[in-house]
């Protein structure tokens, strides 16, 4: 709310004293010459990659020769014809649904027992909970994970758990932002609960997750998102091919095979900005919903 | 038409700048990329006969690399569309026709018999690397399907070794019977239902192949409800690995059943060989496939693998150069031995084969023996295979894990394999 009162002001007033928009001053030049590197790098890295992948998504493009139009052809035939699709959708759901509750209640729960330990010892742990997070994309660390659980891996049923378990361990990320939220729980407010006779279940529920829920918001929607676009560790615990029998096939390993191995690319471009729908409407309603359930400090 | 003008701006500015980079090739030395997959071993020996090449060459400069063979691929089509395609290619006969088809592949045929000799070869061979017409490419080696086994699993537990007219029957008896002895701890055999390679070397002894001259498929549901059907029965009869070992040929020897020492014997490529020594020195030996015709084994005389020159390539004379070199070449001959399979130059194979020792000539003489019985290569699997390789592997997991029955996975396959090659 700090921001929205330095804000929301200042158009009224300039209206009121009819004060012409205000043009771009010199200082303003200074910050987009600031911005220029990173402009440059969004627009040329970004979006330019973006927009063309948007209009290969309509071609036939086949990695080598020069793209055909064939209209919606390709997004049609990932709906209608084609049963390995909608398995990777599934797959990818399966693992959103179960991976990013369990990833956030794990890094929570540590979070919570680091916060109880004030003192030397926090730091320490923090550092040790956050670093399988540190080698999170590693290829090392997935290699670790495909030995360790050989047999696991090698069968359909359990296949997907194996990656779901090495994702949650990785909670390292959300857990230290959970923390530094913790941390900013006034302690009277908690303090003044127990003596009211507050128990800690009662404080965990009626306070700490209340003045949480902007940062559990916050990683839900980043977790969701990263869930959505699982790919490396998928990719190198089943060998890159999705398996057995397409247990492991994820929607981006998916979208990897057709544009790599099986060369179309045009295919590939439209399952991609399939998922970028996805994630835009998930994203979207989470935040709708997000008005029942965060709560901002200065409501009511 | 907007948005085109836009990809083909941005693709024509990185060609101009790839152009740019590239221009003044006449007048320095010559620069071309060499890329193959393989592992360590072969890399030494490739690396030794370009250092040779360069050496004999000093206008020329190779800069080489090499990956496992999935990864191989990944890169290989990523730095084609990049627009950095290297100059001399080693090319898998599966992906013959995906990137031929696609025109990345330069026609050889203005040099073949002249910067390129082929007089010491066997003309059909030379043959293989050809397609509509066009010689795309030259194998490098070739090999053949074979049983890789450990002798001594076979005699502990009584039964013979493979050879020439063994039957199926007889493989499935043999591998049971292993298995037994050791309690179900080593299979008798590595399962085969879901490597195409095994299927196709099986139609062959059937008198069918896989893929009909126009690019379809060659078989029936029939016959791969057959071919898994003996799969299964090797499972019922506890002669094959279980569910959770099902492979791949592409993996690498120590990832294998028989590697592993899980398995008594498995199906595989002669060339490939040198890596099961190396896991399991001196414990394995190859043998013919089973066949249940007398005068079919099914093997032929596959390019193990082939070598092309990229479409896009600014030197192409120097790019061939060093075709004809690891072709031809006699030292270069010596020193690249039988690592890719039987060299194709057949003065080069018998000057390899008269000081053979450990790997080559166990390589050598399993050609030898079954040399009679092989076939020519049929034509270079069409666009698609690739993708249809995966699928038959796929559905036989399924079948193998009883997620799928045996005739809807063959229902499937169909389904699936047709809309590939439509």
């Amino acid at each position: 709310m700090v921001l929205a009162e330095r804000v929301t002001p200042a158009p009224v007033r300039s209206a009121a004293e009819g004060a012409p928009p205000r043009r771009p001053t010199r200082s303003q030049g200074v910050a987009y010459l600031f911005l220029g590197p990173w402009l440059l790098g969004a627009i040329g890295l970004t979006v330019a990659p973006m927009v063309v992948s948007l209009y290969l998504s309509f071609t036939d493009y086949d990695l080598f020769n020069t793209p055909n139009w064939v209209g919606f052809d390709n997004y049609a035939k990932l709906f209608g014809d084609d049963p390995r699709y909608l398995k990777s959708v599934g797959v990818t759901l399966r693992y959103v649904v179960v991976s990013v509750p369990l990833k956030l209640v794990l890094a929570l729960a540590v979070a919570l027992l680091l916060n109880s330990l004030r003192g030397k010892g926090q730091a320490f742990f923090r550092s040790a909970f956050y670093a399988p997070s540190l080698l999170g994309a590693s290829v090392g660390l997935a290699l670790a994970w495909r030995a360790i659980f050989d047999t696991w891996i090698d069968t359909p049923d359990t296949a997907l758990t194996t990656i779901v378990l090495l994702s949650a361990w990785q909670f390292g990320a959300p857990m230290v932002i959970f923390l530094a939220g913790l941390q900013q729980i006034p302690r009277d407010m908690l303090d003044a609960a127990a003596v009211d006779g507050a128990g800690w279940w009662r404080r965990l529920f009626s306070i700490i997750l209340p003045m949480l829920s902007p940062v559990l918001f916050f990683n839900l929607v980043l977790e969701t998102i990263h869930a959505f676009q699982a790919f490396t560790q998928a990719f190198i615990v089943s060998g890159g091919r999705g398996g057995p029998a397409d247990s492991t096939l994820f929607y981006t390993l998916y979208l990897y095979e057709r544009g790599f191995t099986e060369f179309r690319m045009g295919s590939a471009s439209a399952m991609a900005w399939v998922l970028l729908v996805v994630i835009a409407v998930v994203t979207a309603v989470l935040f709708r919903t997000s008005r029942y359930w965060v709560f901002y400090g200065d409501e009511r | 038409m907007k948005l085109y003008k836009v990809v083909s701006l941005v693709l024509g500015t990185t060609l101009v700048a790839a152009g740019c980079g590239g221009g003044d090739s006449a007048s320095g030395p010559a620069e071309i990329k060499f890329v193959w997959w393989g592992n360590d071993d072969r890399a030494k020996l490739t690396n030794e006969a370009v250092q040779l090449f360069q050496e004999r060459n000093k206008d020329i400069k190779v800069t080489t690399s090499f990956q496992n063979f999935q990864t191989y691929f990944e890169k290989l089509s990523t730095e084609i569309a990049g627009g950095n395609a290297p100059d001399v290619i080693q090319m898998d006969y599966r992906y013959l026709n995906e990137y031929a088809g696609r025109n990345v592949l330069l026609d050889l045929t203005p040099y073949v018999g002249k910067q390129l000799r082929t007089a010491d070869w066997n003309q059909g061979f030379v043959g293989s690397g050809k397609l509509n017409d066009k010689q795309v490419a030259l194998p490098l080696a070739q090999n053949a399907t074979t049983i890789v086994y450990d002798p001594k699993l076979f005699a502990d537990a009584g039964v013979a070794e493979p050879k020439i007219g063994w039957s199926w029957a007889d493989y499935k008896d043999a591998a049971g019977k292993i298995q037994a002895k050791s309690d179900n701890k080593i299979a008798g055999s590595t399962d085969f239902g879901g490597t195409e390679d095994v299927f196709e070397t099986w139609l062959r002894q059937h008198g069918k192949k896989l893929y009909e001259d126009n690019g379809k498929l060659g078989y029936t549901k029939a016959d791969l409800k057959a071919f898994w059907q003996l799969s299964k029965d090797f499972r019922d009869a506890k002669a094959t690995t279980s569910a959770e070992l099902v492979t791949t040929l592409n993996a690498g020897a120590e990832q294998t059943p028989l590697g592993k020492k899980l398995s008594a014997s498995e199906h595989s490529y002669d060339s490939l060989f040198g890596g099961y020594d190396k896991v399991r020195p001196g414990e394995l030996k190859l043998g013919p496939y089973p066949s249940d015709s007398k005068d079919k084994l099914g093997s032929y005389r596959k390019p193990s693998q082939l070598i092309s020159v990229s479409s896009r390539t600014k030197n192409k004379d120097a790019a061939v150069k060093l075709v004809d070199f690891l072709l031809n070449d006699p030292d270069a001959g010596k020193i690249l031995g039988a690592n890719r399979g039987l060299p194709a130059n057949l003065k080069i194979r018998d000057q390899v084969a008269q000081n053979l020792t450990g790997v080559n000539k166990a390589i050598f003489e399993y050609e030898k023996s079954v040399d009679a019985s092989l076939g020519d290569a049929p034509p270079a699997p069409p666009k698609g295979d690739g993708a249809i390789y995966k699928l038959m592997q796929r559905k036989h997991e399924e079948v193998v894990f009883g997620k799928t029955s045996l005739d809807q996975a063959v229902e499937d396959f169909f389904s699936e394999a047709e809309r590939v090659l439509s």
